[in-house]
């Protein structure tokens, strides 16, 4: 058996592990293009901040190819698949042949259309090697700005205002963080990160980037502008307007595509003895109840064990994603799962707001299950309502309590006992055993 | 595996919340009441006496799952399980304080040491032979071991 894995990040490095456990001898190749694959992506932004050193930014520790006997080509970009001869034509001429495949390209930053992106000082904030570049020319900069107000763009501004830069940033939406909160968390965040310095402007869009050879100034389509402060002055300018999945490698393949790479319970494509998983694989989402792309670490991670096993012979089944997210900037947390802005009257909202401490609670609810979840502030026992999203629980009879303080886990402990569908997990039904 | 944890009889429990205080105190700097209670910050306890019904109560805490939540939403590494025991660790050197654990634990059993960007749970009290908690319960509702012992000790 030969396993091959293109991609060594989250889903990649969990797949490893995975068929590890399960087959301890046969080959397993990882290829990537990046040259030093084994950190957490999710970090760079706190590297950027200088809230961690170096040392904490590796999710695995270099000898990992090693201690799981797999062979690493770093540094070079698999280009196509010959699905009929099981071979994968690398950037460097080079062939790979696989008896079971893994594709798990990941995303890449969404790169607008507008006139000048390619800029000297034009940043995405994706891998290692941004950071390393924002980092060189952070002592010839004094304003930033950041264009797109989701997770990446905030880690972003965060980041450079943490190391002392005049950050603005830029959202076209009326509000920023709309893909993961709503309007009243998203209010609470703007508030604290205005606080803290940061600019928020919202209803902009840029038109252009100007500048010599570096970016200089922006021009957005409200006639505002930005500029780097003086003429001689770059303008740090970073794109956070989400990624897309890599999916190339797959087209004209015969695996099929959407979004992204079509993905089944087990994680195989419609290829046989082909695989994907993380942000490349577009899968059943547990709450919207069709198929779509989750690209966060935790579904990656789980994904890419999934895929792994199965690429190994066994038979697990992958339950769907759930979106999920937590941010905290400068003290105040916010956590979000599931469907967060219904759009159909189908749902209702259930509220709980102490506008003294900065807390926020909201849960979704279709008919008597809970599809989503905000807290801001306040995000003990979080997970247990990601419980009942995740089991689909009916929670008619605990509706009254959810957003208490004293909400926990023995409040749901008679709902697990209940359940027959749901909370199948050993460790579910060990804790009520005992339970009458 | 088949980890030593432990294990909450829901039939013995009277939601005291001397579970509570042994563990604080455990975690503490002084390793005693009298002056864990005057620390700053106030050590933390990770489990809790949780209220079911009237006269119905558990004591909850770190279930160490086979397939934990936690170890697959942390982004740094931190949280990671320990092949020899199969116990869920948490590596403070790693850990940056993201909160994704806590976004993921089904129990609750994860909390944030807020000042130090850091989380903690149950550790099973590594300087023990017995965890504090298993040792302060009054009723011997809580005990250490794996989940067939534990079927036994409750007659199940």
């Amino acid at each position: 058996m030969q396993y091959v894995i293109i991609g060594s990040s989250a889903a990649g490095i969990n797949a490893v592990e995975a068929i590890r456990t399960k087959d301890k001898d046969s080959k397993i190749t990882v290829i990537t293009d990046e040259k030093n694959p084994l950190y957490s992506r999710c970090l760079i932004s706190y590297l950027l901040a200088g809230t961690i050193d170096e040392k904490k930014i590796w999710y695995r520790k270099d000898s990992f190819f090693k201690t799981n006997k797999a062979n690493a080509i770093l540094g070079v970009k698999a280009r196509e698949i010959d699905i009929k001869k099981k071979e994968i034509l690398l950037d460097n001429k080079e062939k790979v042949k696989f008896d079971r495949l893994l594709i798990a390209t990941g995303a890449s930053p969404k790169l607008e259309n507008i006139p000048g992106i390619d800029k000297k000082g034009v940043f995405p904030l994706r891998t290692i090697k941004h950071t390393i570049e924002i980092q060189a020319m952070l002592d010839k900069v004094k304003n930033v700005a950041v264009l797109g107000g989701g997770l990446i763009g905030l880690r972003a501004a965060y980041a450079l205002k943490n190391r002392g830069k005049d950050v603005s940033v830029f959202v076209k939406s009326g509000s920023i963080l709309s893909q993961i909160v709503d309007k009243d968390a998203a209010g609470l965040m703007q508030k604290r990160i205005e606080e803290k310095g940061i600019k928020v402007f919202t209803g902009v869009a840029a038109k252009e980037i100007q500048g010599d050879k570096s970016a200089n100034r922006i021009i957005f389509d409200n006639g505002s502008e930005i500029t780097g402060d003086s003429r001689d002055r770059p303008l740090l300018v970073i794109i956070g307007k989400g990624v897309s999945p890599n999916i190339e490698i797959a087209k004209d393949t015969g695996i099929k595509t959407n979004w992204g790479i079509l993905a089944n319970e087990h994680l195989r494509t419609s290829v046989e003895d082909i695989f994907t998983a993380g942000d490349v694989a577009e899968t059943n989402d547990i709450v919207l109840e069709e198929s779509s792309i989750n690209a966060i670490w935790p579904a990656a991670c789980e994904q890419g064990r999934i895929a792994g096993l199965n690429m190994a012979g066994e038979s697990e089944t992958y339950k769907g994603s759930l979106a999920m997210n937590s941010i905290e900037f400068f003290g105040l947390p916010v956590i979000s799962v599931g469907i967060t802005r219904p759009k159909s009257d189908k749902y209702k909202e259930v509220v709980k707001k102490d506008a003294g401490k900065n807390i926020y609670k909201k849960i979704v609810l279709k008919d008597d299950i809970i599809v989503g979840v905000i807290f801001v502030n306040s995000i003990e026992n979080i997970g247990v309502i990601g419980a009942l999203i995740k089991n689909k629980a009916d929670i008619t009879s605990i509706k009254d309590i959810i957003l208490e303080d004293y909400f926990d886990y023995g409040k749901i402990a008679a709902l697990v006992k209940k359940s027959k569908e749901g909370f199948r997990e050993q460790e579910f039904k060990e804790t009520i055993m005992t339970l009458r | 595996m088949m980890a030593k944890k432990i294990y909450c009889n829901i039939k013995k429990c009277l939601g005291c919340g001397s579970c509570e205080i042994a563990c604080a105190v455990e975690h503490s700097k002084a390793k005693e009441l009298n002056n864990a209670i005057s620390e700053s910050p106030l050590p933390i306890k990770r489990r809790k006496a949780e209220f079911i019904e009237e006269g119905v109560s558990i004591s909850a805490g770190c279930q160490h799952c086979d397939n934990a939540a936690c170890v697959t939403a942390c982004m740094s590494g931190a949280m990671y399980k320990e092949a020899k025991t199969g116990l869920t660790q948490h590596d403070r050197d790693k850990c940056v304080g993201c909160w994704m654990c806590i976004m993921s634990c089904a129990f609750g059993a994860i909390t944030r040491e807020k000042q130090e960007k850091q989380v903690v749970k149950c550790d099973l009290c590594p300087d023990r032979d017995k965890p504090a908690c298993v040792e302060a319960c009054p009723t011997r509702a809580l005990s250490l071991g794996t989940f067939k012992e534990f079927k036994k000790l409750c007659n199940m």
